[in-house]
Formats: C-alpha cells, sequence, structure tokens
C-alpha cells in the first residue's frame, strides 16, 4: 500500500533520512521503532509532503507521492497524527474537527462522522465547546487522532502517540488503534512503548541514524537481542 | 472649553477611532499568520484611497465609486505586497520582512508625491446629511456615517473569520500551521488571501479617513502608520477585540488631548499613552495566559 524507496531528506547540509526504505502492508498495523534523533518524525513529515526529499519515492496504491503538495496526499486517503499532537489551541474542539474535514464537501456525512467520533471519544463530546488549548494531554491526543480521522483516511500515520501520557491513557489508544484497524483503515506507528506494539502491531521496522537496520514480524523482534535490550528491557520477553 | 466640549471631543474622537480600529485589525491579522509586522501596511491602505480617485478624477464615474475603487485597489496592493515582501523573502531572518516592508512603504509614499505633484487631493465625505443631536452633544454626520461603515465592515471579517472555510483555514494557519497542512490546507494559498482580506479592510479605513478629513495627503501616512502600530501594541499583537478597542481608545484619547492641550501637543500624548502600555501591561489590553503548546 506504502512503499518507501532510498529517501534521503535533508535539513540543511544533515541528512537526518540516509536512504530510507520500508513498506506498510494494507490492512495492517505496522510499527517504526527507532532511538530519539533516528529520523522517524522526519520520515512521517516526508511522506506527508510536509517535507520534501533530495532523493527517493514515496508510492501510496501506485501513485507516487514526492512532489506533491501535503494537500494533494491528504486528498489521497493518509493521515497523520502529529508528533506532539498540535492540536490548534484556540480553537474548540468541534472546530478542530472540522478542520481534520477541510477538504470533505459531503456536509452530511461530515456531520456523521462528527457524531460517531464523539461515540467513540466521549471525553470530546462533552468538551465540544472547549478550547483545544485547554484540554489534557491525553485528551488533546484523543482529539489528534479525531482530527486526522475527520478525512477518512485509508492510511493513519500516528508519530508517538503514546509520549507523555498514563498507562492507562495508553492502554486506551491502543485499544483505539486496533479498532480501527479492524474496521479497515491500515495504520503506520512510530511508537517507543514496544511492549504495547508488540501486542497489536503486524511488522515492526527499526531505524537507526537515518536508516532502517531491521525489519520484521512480532515474533522477530522478541527475538532480536538489539531491540530486546533497547526496547523490552533486559527481562525476557513473553 | 468645558465639559460638555471634552464629552464632544470623546465622541467624535470613538467615531473616527474606529478607522484606527480596522488599521490596528490588519496589522494584527498579517501579523497572525506570518508572525511578522508588514510596516507597509497604513500607506498601502491610504495608497488604496489614492487609487479610488482615479474612477471620479480620471474616468469621469460618478463620485460615490471612490469608495468600492478605494477597497478593491487596497485589496489587490495587498497581495502585491505579500508576493514582493513576503513569499519569496527567508521568513526566518527576523529583519528581512522589516527591510523589505519598510522599503513598500517609502515606495507607495513617493508613488503617491509623484503622481500628485504632492498636492492634497479633495475626498468625498460618505454622507453628508444634517447631524444628529442628542441633548447637547452632536454626531456629526460625516463621522457617523465612518462610524456605521467600518462598524459593518468589522462585521463583517469577523463573519469571514468565524463563519467560513476560509477564516477556519485563516485561524488555523495562525495557531499552528504544521497542523494546518495536515489538513489539507495551503499555506501559501491562504496567506495570499490573508494579504488580500487585511489589504480591503485596510482600504475601508483608508477611504474612511479620507472621507472624515475631507481630503488625502502624502502627510497622512506617517501618522496613521505611526498609530497602527501604537493600536496594534495596545489591543495586543494578534488580538482582533484587542484592535477594535484599542482603536476606539487611541481615537477617543487623541482627541480629547487635543482639545484639552492642542492639535500640536496632541501626538505627543498619544506616544506617552503607548509607554503607559508598554510599561503597565506590555501583553496588550487582552493579554490571556496562552494556551498550553
Ligand atoms: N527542523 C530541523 N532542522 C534541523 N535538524 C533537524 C530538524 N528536525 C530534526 N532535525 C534533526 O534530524 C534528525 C532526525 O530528527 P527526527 O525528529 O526525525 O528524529 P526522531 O526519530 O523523530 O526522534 P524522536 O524520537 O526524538 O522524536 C535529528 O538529528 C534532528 O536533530
Ligand atoms: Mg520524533
Amino acid at each position: 500500500m506504502l512503499d518507501v524507496k532510498d529517501v534521503v531528506t535533508a535539513y540543511g547540509k544533515i541528512e537526518a533520512l540516509k536512504g530510507v526504505s520500508l513498506s506498510v502492508e494494507p490492512g495492517s498495523i505496522t510499527c517504526l521503532l527507532g532511538p530519539n534523533g533516528a529520523g522517524k518524525t522526519t520520515l512521517m513529515y516526508t511522506i506527508a509532503g510536509i517535507l520534501r526529499p533530495r532523493r527517493g519515492s514515496v508510492r501510496f496504491g501506485g501513485d507516487e507521492l514526492v512532489g506533491q503538495s501535503a494537500d494533494r496526499v491528504v486528498n489521497r486517503g493518509i493521515a497523520l497524527v502529529p508528533e506532539n499532537r498540535l492540536v490548534f489551541p484556540q480553537m474548540s474542539v468541534t472546530e478542530n474537527l472540522a478542520a481534520g474535514a477541510y477538504l470533505r464537501h459531503d456536509h452530511g456525512e461530515i456531520a456523521s462522522d462528527l457524531e460517531k467520533l464523539f461515540a467513540r471519544f466521549p471525553a470530546l463530546k462533552e468538551r465540544r465547546s472547549q478550547p483545544a488549548g485547554t484540554l489534557s494531554g491525553g485528551e488533546q491526543q484523543m482529539l489528534a487522532v479525531a482530527r486526522a480521522l475527520m478525512s477518512r483516511p485509508k492510511l493513519l500515520m500516528m508519530d508517538e502517540p503514546s509520549m507523555g501520557l498514563a498507562p492507562l491513557v495508553v492502554e486506551e489508544i491502543f485499544r483505539i488503534v486496533g479498532e480501527l484497524n479492524r474496521d479497515g483503515i491500515t495504520i503506520f506507528m512510530v511508537e517507543q512503548n514496544a511492549h504495547m506494539a508488540l501486542k497489536v502491531a503486524h511488522k515492526f521496522f527499526l531505524m537507526e541514524q537515518g536508516k532502517v537496520t531491521f525489519a520484521g514480524a512480532p515474533g522477530e523482534v522478541a527475538q532480536d537481542e538489539v531491540i530486546r535490550r533497547a526496547y523490552l528491557g533486559s527481562a525476557k520477553a513473553t | 472649553m468645558g465639559f460638555v466640549d471634552y464629552v464632544q471631543a470623546v465622541i467624535d474622537g470613538l467615531l473616527f477611532g474606529t478607522t484606527y480600529s480596522l488599521i490596528g485589525i490588519g496589522f494584527t491579522l498579517v501579523f497572525g499568520v506570518m508572525h511578522k509586522i508588514n510596516m507597509s501596511y497604513a500607506a498601502a491602505s491610504l495608497a488604496g484611497a489614492y487609487c479610488g480617485l482615479v474612477g471620479p478624477q480620471l474616468l469621469g464615474l460618478p463620485a460615490w465609486t471612490v469608495f468600492p475603487l478605494s477597497i478593491i485597489a487596497a485589496g489587490a496592493i495587498g497581495y502585491f505586497i505579500y508576493l514582493t515582501c513576503f513569499r519569496f523573502i527567508p521568513l526566518a531572518s527576523p529583519l528581512a520582512t522589516l527591510m523589505s516592508t519598510v522599503g513598500m512603504l517609502l515606495l507607495l509614499d513617493e508613488i503617491v508625491v509623484h503622481s500628485t505633484a504632492g498636492m492634497p487631493q479633495n475626498y468625498p465625505a460618505i454622507y453628508d446629511g444634517d447631524p444628529v443631536e442628542i441633548g447637547s452633544f452632536i454626531l456629526r454626520a460625516d463621522l457617523l456615517g465612518v462610524f456605521l461603515v467600518c462598524v459593518a465592515a468589522m462585521a463583517v471579517l469577523l463573519a469571514l473569520l468565524y463563519r467560513t472555510r476560509l477564516g477556519l483555514a485563516t485561524r488555523a494557519v495562525a495557531q499552528q500551521p504544521v497542523a494546518a497542512q495536515l489538513c489539507g490546507m495551503r499555506l501559501q494559498a491562504v496567506n495570499g488571501l490573508t494579504f488580500v482580506i487585511a489589504g480591503l479592510l485596510g482600504g475601508v479605513a483608508g477611504a474612511m479617513i479620507g472621507a472624515s478629513v475631507g481630503m488625502l495627503s502624502p502627510l497622512i501616512s506617517g501618522p496613521i502608520t505611526v498609530k497602527g502600530l501604537i493600536v496594534t501594541v495596545i489591543g495586543g499583537l494578534g488580538s482582533i477585540p484587542g484592535a477594535i478597542v484599542a482603536g476606539l481608545l487611541v481615537g477617543a484619547a487623541e482627541n480629547l488631548f487635543q482639545a484639552l492641550r492642542n492639535v500640536t501637543e496632541r501626538d505627543i500624548y498619544v506616544m506617552l499613552l503607548l509607554f503607559v502600555f508598554l510599561v503597565l501591561r506590555p501583553g496588550g489590553l487582552f493579554a490571556t495566559a496562552r494556551g498550553r503548546d
């Protein structure tokens, strides 16, 4: 579904991605692991059309995304829940969701999607007219996910959705990820919480210093000595 | 001069102050999306009003056409300023757009001086009926017209910002540009349109300044730029309600100072007002704790 090939993205002279290749299967939950500064966020922004790669190709369902603007990428069916959530702080929850549906014109459907999302995220419904900046971290993360869903994506990318959140909220997020996947949305997520990710994800990639250094299924991840030490602690994975 | 005269001065000042509010809103709108000050904004607004005069003076159109023409011209100049002073200028450098827009300010003023030979140009009043009397006070008909037009312009702007798709995009880009792009909003298109909207508002302000003074002169541009900036600072950069209230405040205060002292001292006190605000309320009238981000 998503095929990334030899992507090089640089900030000025510094190459943050040094030829990244990976692919995401349709219907899967794919997880990208990697230490701080590995280039995970850079890859997400490159796919989303926010950053332009120097070289390489990003194909989505046969279309080349490199060179397309971010709005085209959204239109093709890719949504990104960005690192740090990036909600619109002075807008109400409802307005944030309306912004997520910016490229859609089917007003009746938008209204019914809004109600469905409020049913899925009851905390957001309660706070529908509150400025997003006043929500808790967990609520803001839910809002960021809901906003991305308002574009009706086929592929939902999430950049560290559990960062800085309490264990209960993290579980809630992973439960929702599983639900969305069962509803037919392909998920590509950056996640440091490998224990949680191992429970839901079908495929893993490890990125280090701008390169993919490991790819495998959950079973192989648990076997891999390096990943185990870095992400699963010294205890044997179950 | 008695108490009644001072109240009258404040009333006149409040009515005229709506033009300052519009200029303040224009500075604030552009600051909202670009995080930069467009120094040429007030000059562009007045240049738009000058362009409006082309209709009646050179094309023989009826006098009232000066108003819509001024507004349209100022909107077009706004987009021109976006293209020349912002679009291709490195925004990371804080000084670059300051230099480009100050350059544009001087250029626009220079063009106006050359094309009018520096002579003041008569500008029609928006409405010249009888003044409205309320007790011992009067509302000048022309100022009342200016007031109503400016308030209508603000109402249209607020409806645009809070009731339309374009307004949603403008606010989204101002608050969180990366997320706005992820929602499918096109940064450059929204920025350009914001300049056009600010320009149109400036055109209303420029035309109404001409209509209440009765003429346009190259000498107006400097003071209006300064007062627009003062209004923006007092209102708080990025705050539209702040700009509206600050515009009224500056309009009322300057007229009161003029009545209390005289016209030559007036602007000294306006500057002092700015000073007081910078010391006591540097974040502006409605400064609030910013949301978490
Ligand atoms: N705007 C930027 N300008 C310059 N360098 C940047 C910029 N953003 C990121 N980098 C650099 O690119 C590299 C990759 O950063 P990136 O944010 O993609 O890492 P990451 O894997 O997402 O890390 P984290 O786990 O901390 O989120 C880092 O070395 C970082 O310093
Ligand atoms: Mg990151």
